[in-house]
């Protein structure tokens, strides 16, 4: 069943992420990216931002917290099967720290509905403790019929 | 690190057996697709996939050991085009395509060694 264009601009509740350089060191490890920024603590006192710093893409780590709600709404009911991601997009505007409380926001932006397949698009925003802008992310997801 | 319009860079990474599991465990993602074989051939994937984000991470990585400063990428967009399975590997290659108003702009290919381009329409957008 296609996707309902109605859920369009559906928002869901803001969750805050506490951000730990341990979570940061495990993230950059599965990524198979150890630079020091991310992983050497010496390293990183001594460098511009003055502590562990969260790969770009940690964004997905606190953004998942909106994620899994979409995924799990019933009044959506996505065909998580058949689901698949699409595309992604992100925007950096300030590095994540060891320490930095992250809150996100989610909305539906898209939703368009194919022949064989549907899309749906969901915008993530997060700011740090200070209110500042960290990241904009829009997922997109594929869901085949 | 500075960059010039034209250089070009490559990075490369091959797919382990626990990748996608080290993968779901720190980014939370656990969709069966990407930690269970035998429900990517239930949906028709051939087995299972790397999640995209991971993919995603490593082209990331080729551009930030580029410039050297993590908190210098501004902006990363892809498309997912072709699954990456276990033991894939995959290459990415980059291009400075332009440098103008303190921004670089790079193109990635993102290939795997059958040639497939996993991600498409790679964007990165770096300060210079």
């Amino acid at each position: 069943m296609a996707i309902d264009i109605k859920f369009i601009g559906k928002e869901y509740p803001a969750y805050t992420y506490d951000v730990s350089k341990e979570k940061i060191k495990e993230y950059a490890k599965a990524i198979k990216n150890l630079d020091p920024h991310y992983v050497d603590e010496e390293f990183a006192k001594k460098s511009k931002y003055g502590a562990i710093v969260a790969p770009p893409t940690f964004a997905v780590v606190f953004g998942a917290f909106l994620i899994e709600p979409v995924f799990l709404d019933k009044e959506l009911n996505l065909n998580m099967a058949m689901l698949v991601h699409g595309e992604q997009e992100m925007d950096f505007f300030e590095v994540v720290k060891a320490g930095d409380s992250i809150s996100t926001m989610a909305k539906i932006s898209d939703i368009k509905n194919k022949e064989k397949l549907d899309t749906i698009s969901v915008e993530v925003t997060s700011k740090n403790q200070h209110g500042r802008n960290v990241c904009r992310g829009v997922y997109t997801f594929v869901v085949r019929k | 690190m500075a960059i010039t319009k034209g250089q070009t860079f490559q990075d490369s990474e091959v797919v382990d057996k626990y990748r996608t599991l080290y993968y779901a465990g720190a980014s939370g993602d656990f969709n069966p697709i990407h930690i269970d074989p035998e429900f990517g051939k239930m949906v028709g994937l051939g087995g299972a996939i790397l999640q995209g984000l991971c993919t995603m991470a490593f082209a990331t990585r080729s551009v930030t050991k580029l410039i050297g400063d993590p908190g210098k990428l501004k902006k990363l967009k892809c498309r997912f085009s072709a699954p990456v399975m276990i033991e894939d590997t995959i290459t990415m290659q980059g291009t400075v395509t332009d440098i103008k108003e303190g921004l670089g702009y790079i193109d990635l290919k993102v290939t795997t060694q059958t040639g497939a381009e996993v991600l498409q329409k790679v964007e990165a957008v770096v300060e210079v």
